[in-house]
């Protein structure tokens, strides 16, 4: 204790620059957020359950974080893997490949969806060719699955990348001289010193999916119950001036969604215990 | 690398089999194909179905134009609110301790964990009619939801820790020793900021905004909540991509589409000549 709250410094702009910042992020963000939460508050914890408790809204819910679950899943394996590719191998287009790792990000997410419905729609490029084998991808989960992976595509290649960049290649000879196999140095030496960016990667991934709403509602068909996602109902509760339904299920997606990053966060740390900081 | 005939023959003990490489290379570029390439090839063709006229036409009438011009004045309006943002909160953050710097960190990067049509709901619930402080506002003839306001506080919201994020790891990587050193020869606080930080910070600044342009500009979800979707008065450009392909008017939305994919693939285009040329400059090249 006796610490001072801001150490003195010659440093010139501290009113202005923490004026500045502490306005804008309570304008901005804070008091918004502020606001969703006094609207719960003030329905009530109960009618907040009652809301959430509905059939539709629990289909909304699990479908959203089941489906952003397995898509961030996925980007994890794919996201290694094209990191991996892209830092140690050289071969044509390798630079191409790489600066559209970073589309997902640019590309406004209403473009994103309707591109990818208009490809794997029934009558679209790859729809007719699934569909000749019985398979519907569009206006199904398999299309929200694919929506959700596209927007979560770069982040655990970007996290992942600089990692491998800095892998001294003197521990992979080490292991080698040791005897042990390429896919024994992979697994038990690299994959673990790439966990703890990975993990992040994955937990952005994860958190960009739960909230993705633009280029989800394209491609998902929206049928209540089977295809309609948790953000689209805060859509529809707005679109009837239902703004406490609305905050229900808003604040609902903000606690579960805090609740796996803080999970994920303990994994991160318990990952960094046990295989150190790299 | 080693050199060509050594992978040939005998193979690096750091390195896999060809036929893994080849498997690994090529699952990472059908992945991307399906995924990005595609849809990429998508929009024009879809833009393009009618051949270029119809593509054109369709971006000259009135509600195409107000259109592109509101989302151009969003951008004009956020981004430069968020940059100044993000470096007064750079400027706090690396220039000054103080108790509670992990959690103020930890605040500008929220919006990057709600979802964006949740944030659209904390702008209309904060600053919508019903509400205390929008009540006034409207009552005094400056309504912010459904109209520009709105949509700016929205924009600024999805993009708000754009730059800061930029921004702060490059400054802290930098240190104070050059102000220091400006200011004990006499420069003022402003000079030093201009003539010292600056320069330093200015190819990491421009990242961050080129990024949270790409995004002020693309935002759909939090502007989806709180424009009302006014045609020719609050439909941004993703808001009239949304309301045309409803309608079935595939040429005109994804001629609409084109027009912000191209600034996506400029975005792209800048962001990997400065990642080239300015690396050392930049926070994105080496973060973890």
């Amino acid at each position: 204790m006796g610490r001072p709250l801001i150490h003195r410094s010659p440093m010139p702009g501290l009113g202005l620059s923490m004026g500045i910042t502490l306005t804008m992020l309570s304008i901005v963000v804070l008091l918004p957020i502020g606001a969703l939460l006094l609207k719960g508050a003030t329905f009530g914890l109960g009618n907040m359950w009652d809301v959430v408790n509905s059939e539709r809204t629990w289909a909304a819910l699990f479908l959203s974080f089941r489906l952003s679950l397995f898509a961030a899943l996925f980007n994890l394996v794919f996201g290694v893997m094209l990191a991996w590719v892209l830092v140690r191998y050289r071969f044509p287009g390798r630079r191409l490949l790489d600066a559209a790792v970073d589309l997902p990000f640019a590309l406004p997410t209403a473009v994103a969806g309707i591109a990818l419905t208009a490809l794997y729609a029934p009558n679209g490029a790859f729809g007719q060719l699934a569909a000749e084998i019985g398979w519907r991808i569009a206006y199904t989960q398999y299309g929200i699955f694919l929506a959700l992976v596209f927007v979560g595509l770069p982040f655990v290649t970007r996290t992942v990348q600089p990692v491998i960049e800095e892998i001294e290649r003197e521990v992979e000879e080490a292991s080698a001289t040791l005897g042990a196999s390429r896919a024994y140095t992979i697994r038990r030496v690299i994959l673990p010193m790439l966990t703890p960016a990975a993990l992040t990667g994955f937990a952005l991934s994860l958190a960009r999916a739960v909230g993705e709403y633009g280029s989800v509602i394209f491609i998902a068909g929206n049928i209540p119950l089977v295809t309609e996602i948790a953000p689209l109902l805060i859509v529809i509760q707005l679109e009837e001036f239902d703004y406490d339904s609305a905050a229900a299920i808003g604040i609902a997606m903000l606690v579960i969604s805090f609740a796996m990053l803080l999970a994920i966060n303990l994994i991160q740390v318990w990952s960094r215990r046990r295989i150190g900081y790299v | 690398m080693s050199d060509a005939t050594a992978t040939t023959r005998f193979r690096s003990a750091t390195e896999e089999t060809p036929l893994t490489r080849w498997l690994l290379v090529g699952l990472g570029a059908a992945g991307m194909a399906l995924l990005v390439f595609a849809p990429l090839i998508a929009v024009f063709a879809e833009a393009l179905a009618d051949g270029w006229l119809a593509a054109v036409e369709s971006l000259g009438n009135r509600d195409a134009r107000s259109a592109i011009q509101l989302t151009l004045t969003i951008a004009a309006i956020s981004v430069p609110l968020n940059a100044a943002f993000g470096i007064a909160a750079a400027w706090f953050i690396t220039k000054f301790d103080f108790r509670g710097k992990a959690f103020l960190i930890t605040l500008i990067d929220l919006p990057f964990s709600v979802s964006p049509v949740v944030a659209g709901l904390c702008i209309v619930l904060m600053f919508g009619t019903n509400s205390l402080v929008g009540g006034w506002l409207v009552a005094n003839g400056y309504p912010i939801v459904f109209a520009l306001p709105g949509i700016v506080l929205a924009t600024m919201f999805v993009t708000f820790p754009f730059v800061a994020r930029e921004l702060i790891p490059v400054m802290i990587e930098q240190g104070r020793a050059e102000e220091e050193a400006a200011l004990t020869l006499g420069a003022s606080g402003w000079r030093t900021f201009w003539t010292v930080t600056l320069p330093n910070i200015r190819w990491a600044l421009l990242y961050g905004v080129l990024l949270c342009n790409a995004r002020a500009m693309g935002e759909f979800g939090a502007v989806a909540v709180v424009s009302g979707k006014i045609r020719g008065q609050t439909a941004t450009m993703p808001i009239t991509i949304e309301m045309l392909y409803n309608e079935y008017l595939s040429v005109a939305a994804f001629s609409m589409a084109a027009v912000l994919t191209v600034l996506a693939l400029v975005t792209l285009l800048l962001k990997t000549a400065l990642e080239l040329r300015h690396a050392d400059q930049l926070a994105a090249t080496h973060r973890h």
